[in-house]
């Protein structure tokens, strides 16, 4: 392992679901405010402050302006992403600390979609529009029977994503989605975009998340056990279209190479993972991109039960944006770190030591970390 | 500020594709320096940079990469077409574009041939749909 240069040392999450009468940049704030309870920091010793825009959201909410003035904060460093799901953003942290901008960074994110009544039906391409391809579980489809005809991946295999993740959501008080979910019932519901049925596909929920990032050699100073950020690494593909195969997205695999070379660690040896599930379809591709089996080789692998609570690859246990809460990634960072403090009750894994910490916009976009309770 | 209008046949940079398919013919920007074929359109060449354009007719035909189904109309603007099928078609000449899957087959599947078939999408507006090849 190469040395680390930042771990997380706290985190923070307001309750999830449907939370209404509560601004995005307020669920930030109280995020903010447990994560800095969580770590026994005083905020005077935060000198940066990393926001997001929550997804389909008015452009000036979310802002750092909006939250750094709720939190009382003058950081030396402050940024907004436009684009910040929990890895993004976790990265930019770490990039602004190893830059030397900052040496503590609180990192927080809030949305209030479900109780604003967003939707992921209107079609903001155009073109896309035009041909009836709206929502992101259309091109999933697309990517899910793509993988079908090459592969002979079946529905029953793919259904295992989600109720892999029902079955650890069952043991998350958070989760929205708990109960119980067979196969059998999985088969039973409905298509929603052919071949993909209501559990494939993201809820949209209101909540907050926060994680505070420092040095690694301040980290140890803290209340809880540091989190080490041992390897990131992000592919942008901005081709988009242009991309040959691009729903299948083969360049994630260029992600997890670079990110487990640096940690100097493989697909074995990590003992969790987490991998964000816009629809179940995400997780089957980097499955396979991330090594964890062959390329072609996920919907047996999911079938085997690799991912279930009790298999040999545990996945998303907190139940994913599948079964749990729709944080853009934000809440499997919260539960990564839970896991790797020992934090995590009856679906606490027991050798978590080293997760992988995987996101991927629809179909450009993604980052990697590896996630360690060792330094190096 | 508000969003254009689409589609705007009258659009400079996507009008000959509109008057293409108003006469039952596919055009896409063809980049003049390097040949490079390229849906959706665009100012610049996404290969060479270039922004010396022209338009070029290619064949309708292609394979279909992968298709969706919807049993559920995400966008209720959509509300009464379902389910109808959405395919992405990887074109002879190299583009992908999407479109609808037309028609009655007996069979779908990625790899199948398909050719397009020009039909009003909205009034007055010709698009490029897909049907399986008999």
């Amino acid at each position: 392992m190469t040395l680390a240069k930042t771990a997380i040392i706290g985190i923070g999450a307001t309750e999830q679901g449907e939370i209404p009468g509560q601004s995005a940049d307020f669920l930030a704030a109280r995020a903010a405010a447990k994560a800095i309870e969580d770590a026994g920091i005083d905020k005077s010793q935060i000198d940066g402050l990393i926001t997001c825009k929550p997804p389909m959201s008015p452009a000036k909410v979310g802002t750092d302006e909006n939250i750094g003035q709720m939190l009382g904060m003058n950081p030396a460093f402050a940024s907004t992403l436009e684009y910040g799901p929990g890895a993004f953003s976790l990265h930019l942290a770490d990039a602004a600390i190893s830059a030397g901008l900052a040496h503590t960074v609180l990192v927080t994110y809030g949305t209030n979609l479900r109780s604003a009544g967003a939707s992921f039906g209107g079609g903001t391409r155009d073109w896309l529009t035009l041909a009836g391809l709206v929502h992101i579980a259309g091109p999933a489809a697309m990517a899910a029977r793509r993988h079908m005809h090459l592969y002979g991946t079946t529905e029953e295999q793919l259904g295992w994503v989600s109720v892999a993740q029902r079955e650890w959501a069952q043991n998350n008080p958070i989760a929205v989605f708990r109960e119980p979910m067979s196969i059998a019932d999985y088969l039973a519901s409905p298509y929603v975009v052919e071949p993909l049925r209501r559990p494939d596909l993201t809820m949209i929920s209101d909540g907050g998340a926060a994680v505070i990032v420092t040095t690694a050699e301040r980290a140890k100073d803290f209340k809880k056990p540091p989190v080490y950020v041992q390897a990131i690494a992000q592919q942008s593909a901005m081709r988009s279209d242009q991309n040959a195969d691009k729903l299948m997205r083969p360049w994630i695999k260029d992600i997890g190479d670079r990110v487990y070379k640096q940690a100097g660690l493989g697909p074995k040896d990590m003992d969790l993972v987490y991998m964000q599930d816009a629809t179940s379809v995400w997780v089957l591709q980097m499955l396979e991109w991330y090594g964890f089996c062959g390329i072609g080789e996920a919907g047996p692998f999911l079938a085997e039960g690799h991912t279930r609570p009790g298999g040999s690859l545990p996945v998303n246990t907190n139940g994913g944006q599948l079964s749990e809460c729709y944080m853009w990634n934000w809440m499997h960072l919260y539960e990564a770190v839970r896991q790797l403090r020992k934090e995590c009750g009856p679906r606490q894994i027991a050798k978590s030591e080293v997760a992988l910490y995987a996101q991927t916009h629809d179909f450009y976009k993604g980052a990697a970390s590896i996630l360690s309770t060792h330094a190096g | 500020m508000a969003e254009s209008k689409f589609p705007n046949i009258d659009d400079p940079e996507t009008a000959p594709f509109w008057k293409g398919t108003a006469e039952g013919k596919l055009l896409v920007q063809a980049c003049t320096k390097c040949g490079y074929l390229r849906w959706p359109p665009g100012p610049m060449c996404n290969e060479c940079l270039s922004t010396e354009t022209t338009w070029k007719e290619i064949s309708p035909t292609g394979t279909l990469w992968s298709y969706a189904v919807y049993h559920r109309a995400m966008n209720p603007k959509f509300k009464d077409q379902i389910p109808y099928t959405v395919a992405l078609v990887e074109l002879d000449e190299g583009p992908r574009m999407y479109g609808r899957l037309v028609g009655k087959p007996a069979k779908v599947e990625p790899g199948m041939p398909v050719r397009g078939v020009f039909q009003e999408v909205e009034p007055g507006v010709m698009f490029v749909n897909w049907e399986i090849k008999a």
